[in-house]
Formats: C-alpha cells, structure tokens, sequence
C-alpha cells in the first residue's frame, strides 16, 4: 500500500507533516462515492503553496459538490523528492494518498514562470507523460492549468490539454460537468477537448498552430477547423454572489502566510504600466462590506486562527474602507484576533479610524514608489508622490516607527542614470526627515531599506512592447545605485538579474520554448525562483542546444504590429488600450484611474456599458 | 479560574505533528470550540495550554496529557464532545478530568516498541541474552555535548509479544523533568549488538507513571 510506503520514510525528511495530509479542514471523500477527481496541484512546496488564496477558493468549490473530490497536491521538498524517486513513491494527494495519475483532471496553477519547471518535474514524478502528444486518447487524466500566467502559457503549450483562462469559480464545475457526461460516454480525449473548447475561458492549445517568420517572431496563429480563432477569459460578475469558502485546511506546520483571508475585491483602478495584474484581473469590482465582516467572521471561527488578513490588489480603493475596518476592528480586538492589515492609503480617514489602525499595525512601514523621480513614475502611471511617502512617514515617525522598506524597480522603460540617483536621493530624504522631527523616537535610529527589482516586461501590460535591461545594464545601475547611497541608514538590496531574465523569457514566450523548458528541467533545473536551486548556465545551455536566443525574447522590442504569441488570447482589455498607454508612457503622461475617468481600455465588453456609476 | 486535564491519542497521520505544531494546533481548536478556555494575559493573549510530558515527533501515544483552563464550568462530558467533534484523524480525546497529580510527578513512562524482523523468536533469545548484561551503555546528546551514560537502571522490560514479523517490546523508562529516556536510545543499543537484524517499527506511549506507580492522572 501507498501509504505504508509513505510512511517508512517519513521520518527521514524534514517536517514530514507536509506529506501525509489530514490537516483540520481538509476535506477527505470517499474515491468510490464521487464521479470526477481533480488533482489540484501548487509548483511549489506546500509552505509556498499553502498559503495561496485561489487554490483554497476552487478546493472548497469542487469539494461544495457532493459527486466531485478535489484533492491537494505539492511538490516535495529536495530530500522527500530523492526518497520518492528511490523507492518509486509516485507523486500522490495529501487527501487518500492515491497517485495523481489516477486522478480525472491533474489541475496547475501558474502563478509565477519559474515555477514551470517544477509543472514538468511533478508530472514527471507523478508517472504522467509529459508532451500532451504522448497521453493518448484515453480520456484520463486531463492536464490542465490555470493562474495568471496561462494569459500567455505558449512556453507551456506542448505539455497541457487545457488552460483555463480567468476566474475559475464558474468554469471549473462546468469543464467538470462536460467531463462527466464523456466519461459516461465513454469518450475520448480528443472527443471531449473538441466538445470543452464550447465552453467560454476554455483554451485547448493543440487545436493552433503557430507559424514563425524568418527573423523568428510569430507570422501567424491557425486553429483547426472549427476551433474559435479567439479565446476569451471568464469573469465573475458579483462577488457577493459568487462561492467563497467558509473554512481552509489549517496547516499543522507552519507556513507562509498562516492565517485567515478574506478577498474584498478584484481588479484595481490604477493602471499602472508595469503592473500586469491590474490589467488581467479587471473590471474592478467589490465585495460589499456586509459580506467581507461575515466571510471574515465564519472564517476566523472555523479555522480557529488568530490572525485575519484582507486580500486584494489595492485595498483602500474599496470605496467602503473605512466601514470595512471599523467593524473588523471591532472584532478582531474583542476575539483576540491579530488584524494584519496590508499598505493602505490613509490620506482619507477619520481621526477615530486612524486611532483604531495604530492599535492595530504592528509591522513596519512599506512603501513602493517604484521609481526613483516624479518624471520616472509619471511614466510607468504610479500615482505615488514624493509629498505623500514624506507625509506619511513624518506621522509614522512621530507615531514610534523607526523603519521604512522601499520598493523599486530597475530597468523601466526611459530610465536614466539620474533615475537611480533619485533612488538614493528619496532614501536620504526620509533619513534627513527622521533626525529634523522633534517628536522622533527618542534613543532611536532610523533604517531605511532598498529593495530593487529587475523590471519584468509582461504580456497584457503597456509595457509589453517594451525590451528588458541586458544584464550589463542592470549591473550598471546597481553599482551606481551603491555608489550614490552616502548614509549607512540606508540598505539596499536586490534580486539576481540573470533569474529576471529567465523570467522575462518565459513570460513573453512562444512554444518554440517548450523544448527549452523541457531540456533546462531534464538537466537538472527546477524550483528556479529559489535563489539557491537556480542554475543559470543550464539554462543558457538549452537555449544553445535549441538553437533559441533568451536575448530575443527578453531584450528585444517589439513593434505595435508585431504578432504577439498570445495575439488569440482575449482579456478584454484591448492591444489598442496598450499601445495608447505605451505611446503616453514615451511622453510622461498619466493616465486618470478607472474611477475618475474612463480610458476605454475594452473590458466594458464584459460589463457590458460602465465599470462605475 | 477551572484547571482541567485532558487524556488524549495521537495516532496515524497525527504522529507527524512536532511537539510545536501540536501547540499551535491546539490554540485553534480551543478558539474554534468555542469553550471558555483562559486566555493568558500578555501583550498577544492566547489560550493557555501545557502539555505534561514532549512527545518525540514519529511516536504514537494513548496517553497525551494537557492541561488548560477554563473561566467558567462546563462538565467533562461536554468539553470531551467539543474537543472530538473538531479533532482530525488521528487526535482524539480520551478523557477529561480534574488534575490529580503534579507534572513534577512524572517517574516513568512505558512504550510499546515494534521491532521488525524476519525473525522475531530469535531476536527475543537476542533480547533475553542483552538484559543480561550489567550495563547498557549508550550516548546521549546533552545540552553540554555527547555523554555517555548506562540506561540500565532505568529500564525496565515489562514484557514482549511475538507477531509475524515483529517482536512488540513494553519498555518502561524514566521520565520527566530530571531524567528523560527515548525508547530509541534502547533500540539503537540492543540493535548494534544483536547479531540478528532489525529496523524499529511504530513506538507507542502506553503510561505516564508517578514515582509510587501509579497512573499520572
């Protein structure tokens, strides 16, 4: 037996509660008593995976209906993974511990690109083959995948059946419906992706063709007959109807966020240039804040936790904030609950409110300016000012607060040397701000930290035309950004640039790139985003074996005509709403957020007239 | 202010829990309860929860032993029924009662240990033959280093079983605050020296022990 064999080796590895499932709240059927299975993988640990916010949302979704099992799945950690290959311990689910290979559907979740190589090395582990070409016709298992990054998964595309694209709280049970009635049936593979395409968010890759140019950009994408040439995302139109679960599987181990979550709202209003969630995730829409005081409420009393946490883009645009803390507030102090509360704008609150806050905030103060001047952050649309961090701060610092974390990207389109002096400059300015205070900490020093990221360009963002900084630049700038830091209050820290390049490759990707991905992975490359796993040279390597430049992909601009690798894929939001943006973002324009006027980005579409009254 | 103690297993898929995650996890289960359990007065107040006796993480018990408080009564039978309707697989309550003895009272504790061989008659002449002699000597990690120390004094074979496959040792060792045992220690020291092979099974806490031996209750 499967578990037994678990079992003996548990005690080898570290925190083997992680492995062996039947935590509180998770949720265990009987394999006999359901119809359709779902394997809901996370390319992560479960630390990682765990504490992320979507998968707990579509687990108690499947789970809501009597005749589905949906079960977790994680990848294991290095020393688990070396006992699992050893002793042929397939990669199974923490539920009943069966192989996931058994399952109906093997479902992903793509939420960053370095997790793909961790895609291939679970279904690897889990005895699956891993070219979608290579599974047959037998109708299971269906690989799917869904997340942010199936708006562009073409890197991916030779390994996955399906990418369902959107929110997944509609689409999910009727991809699962439509699989009952083939496996009923008795259908085949392709019998039911023919039929699944008929479902809106469904994309099934295989069914297009993609043809490339002599200079190696995309000339054109073909479906096959009768396949729509498009595929449009799904959305959610209210979210105080749609299904939010009343209780999580509570880790016995700790994790990394371990606590409760309540979503308040979806998409954001701020269109900042380089922010490709803003963009994916729109049209805004909110929870009302009855339904957020209840959600939270059940919530903190089914897990047990003592800590809740409010989950969104940008929380203080719920035009209903203010209500929304006072009564969690309330509730949270009488429970003995700990509040965490996200990066708020509190320009707008009542003295009373702010009162209640400070009892609340614990963690220090976090800003993310991005950029470094005025003129900078005009171009990528973030609406910080210099006048508001320092505002801010001289009431923090006079509130007790003795350290700021700012976050900053590097490499942004236009960015010049003075752009990252600013950097420094800004961090200097808050010191100098802490010792002009009279009513500072006293006894106290101030630290102000740096962290910089390599900017990203991504798909579905103005920025998506946009070449990312070699590598050279980016070292540039970082030197620069050392040499100009003259006070030892001031930290800076960044990311390894050649990871932001893989990054930058897989995100704007085409399939050419599932080879790529596939020898990188066969080499030994996986868990990519942990600084210590990340193998750089293995993965220039097998670029050079496929005969693909990462350069191309990364660094190179694209021009407003050029065929995108995901030119079939519909958000909503339109090429043309990008290509205006991207021409304002060259001339330092801003752009108004969705609430003070409309930009006719195109996911009205969906709304079918306004976003706001 | 009511102490109460609660007698609870650890079995199954619960016997992966660390002693620190079974702390945190009880927290929670008290908050879900709903029970008027106290709460401690500090700057992040939290039920107050003790348990008797650390349990190594791999081991089972029939005999966990928590002690908490509440601020008003509720009877034994019902705290029981709240705790169990919320306990996963593995956790369960088995009785709830008013403290009779101290933590400090804890002498001993007895642990059945699975030994599992081909040969389980054989290795319990092996067995016969190593209680035989005068010391048993084994290293111990201690705060100050490795020591080497006899458990012979302290161990007591209060009998065996012999299955297919395996030998099932009740092992009686000192525990608590002063001295403390793992069963391992015995496993390891009877394994380097019996000629025939064997890898230990599934260790169960059976009995906590005062020094009079009687039930820690």
């Amino acid at each position: 037996m499967l578990r037994e064999k678990i079992e003996k080796y548990l005690l080898d590895v570290q925190k083997p509660s992680r492995y062996i499932g039947g935590e509180m709240g998770s949720i265990i059927k009987n394999p006999d008593e359901t119809d359709v299975s779902f394997a809901f993988c996370f390319p992560d640990t479960y630390d990682i995976g765990m504490s992320h916010l979507g998968m707990k949302i579509l687990y108690s979704l499947m789970n809501s209906r009597e005749n589905y099992r949906c079960e977790r799945v994680f990848a294991p950690q290095e020393d688990f993974e070396n006992i699992m290959r050893e002793h042929d311990i397939p990669l199974y689910t923490l539920e009943n511990l069966e192989p996931v290979k058994n399952f109906d559907f093997i479902g992903f979740t793509l939420q960053y690109e370095l997790s793909y190589t961790n895609v291939l090395n679970m279904l690897d582990l889990a005895g699956v083959p891993l070219w979608q070409r290579d599974r047959g016709e037998a109708l299971s298992p269906i690989v799917v995948a869904g997340g942010c990054c199936v708006c562009n998964a073409e890197p991916l595309a030779d390994f996955f059946d399906i990418f369902i694209l959107g929110e997944g709280e509609e689409v999910n049970l009727e991809l699962m419906d439509l699989y009952l009635e083939h496996k009923k049936r008795g259908s085949s593979r392709s019998e039911f992706l023919r039929d699944a395409v008929k479902i809106e968010g469904i994309y099934v890759p295989s069914f297009y063709h993609v043809s490339y140019n002599d200079d190696g950009t995309v000339k054109s994408i073909t479906p096959d007959d009768g396949i729509p040439p498009v595929v449009r995302k799904r959305i959610i139109s209210d979210m105080d109807k749609v299904f939010y679960p009343d209780n999580f599987a509570v880790p016995f181990s700790e994790i990394v966020h371990d606590r409760a979550v309540t979503e308040v709202l979806r998409g954001c209003i701020r269109g900042c240039r380089f922010c490709q969630a803003g963009f994916l995730y729109r049209p805004f829409r909110e929870k009302s804040a009855e339904s957020i005081f209840n959600q939270s409420k059940v919530l903190c009393e089914n897990t047990g936790y003592d800590e809740l946490s409010l989950a969104s883009l940008s929380t203080s645009d719920h035009s209903d904030i203010s209500e929304i803390l006072s009564k969690l507030i309330d509730y949270t102090e009488k429970n003995k609950i700990n509040l965490s509360l996200p990066s708020l704008r509190i320009d707008n609150f009542s003295e009373e409110l702010l009162e209640k806050i400070k009892k609340v905030r614990k963690s220090g103060l976090t800003f993310a300016p991005e950029a470094g001047t005025q003129r900078l952050r005009d171009v990528i649309n973030k609406n910080v000012t210099e006048e508001e961090i320092m505002n801010t701060c001289r009431i923090s610092f006079e509130g007790g607060y003795t350290t700021v974390k700012l976050y900053f990207m590097l490499g942004l389109p236009t960015e010049t040397d003075e752009d990252i002096i600013g950097i420094a400059e800004l961090a200097q300015k808050i010191v100098d701000l802490f010792y002009s205070l009279p009513e500072r900490p006293k006894g106290k020093s101030v630290q102000v930290s740096i962290s910089t990221a390599t900017f990203v360009p991504k798909p579905f963002t103005p920025f998506e035309f946009e070449p990312q900084d070699t590598r050279e630049m980016i070292e540039h700038k970082q030197k620069l950004l050392t040499e100009s830091i003259k006070s030892r209050k001031i930290r800076p820290s960044w990311h390894d640039p050649s990871v932001s390049l893989i990054e930058a490759v897989l995100a704007r990707g085409d399939r050419r790139l599932s080879e790529v991905i596939y020898t990188a992975w066969k080499n030994g490359c996986k868990s990519d985003s942990w600084g210590e796993h990340f193998k750089f040279d293995i993965w220039l390597d097998a670029f050079r074996r496929c005969g693909l430049d990462p350069g191309f992909y990364a660094c190179r601009k694209r021009e407003y005509n050029e065929i995108m690798p995901w030119e079939h894929i519909d958000y909503y939001v339109s090429k043309d709403f990008f290509i205006r943006e991207n021409i304002r973002a060259r001339k330092s324009e801003t752009t108004p957020n969705c609430r003070e006027k409309c930009s006719a980005c195109g996911v009205n579409k969906a709304t079918g007239g306004k976003c706001f009254d | 202010m009511i102490k109460v103690r609660a007698i609870f297993e650890k079995k199954g898929r619960a016997k992966y829990i660390s002693h620190l995650d079974l702390n945190r996890f009880m927290m929670r289960v008290f908050r879900k309860s709903g029970l008027p359990v106290w709460y401690t007065e500090g700057y992040n107040p939290h039920p107050y929860i003790a348990f008797a006796l650390a349990l190594s993480l791999g081991f089972e018990s029939e005999c966990e032993i928590m002690d908490f408080s509440l601020t008003e009564g509720v009877s034994f039978g019902k705290i029981k029924k709240s705790l169990n309707e919320i306990m996963p697989e593995g956790l369960k309550i088995l009785s709830v009662i008013t403290p009779e003895h101290n933590v400090k009272d804890i002498f001993k504790a007895e642990y059945s240990v699975e030994c599992l061989t081909e040969f389980p008659e054989k290795l319990s002449c092996e067995l016969e033959r190593f209680l035989e002699s005068d010391k048993i000597c084994v290293e111990k990690k201690t705060k100050k280093g490795i020591k080497t120390i006899d458990i012979k004094p302290d161990t007591e074979i209060s009998g065996y079983d012999i299955s297919e496959g395996k030998l099932i040792l009740k092992i009686k060792l000192s525990a608590g605050t002063q001295n403390n045992l793992n069963p391992m220690l015995f496993t390891e020291a009877f394994s380097s020296v019996s000629p025939v092979k064997f890898e230990t099974g599934n260790i169960c806490r059976k009995n906590i022990f005062c020094a009079d031996g009687e039930i820690f209750r």
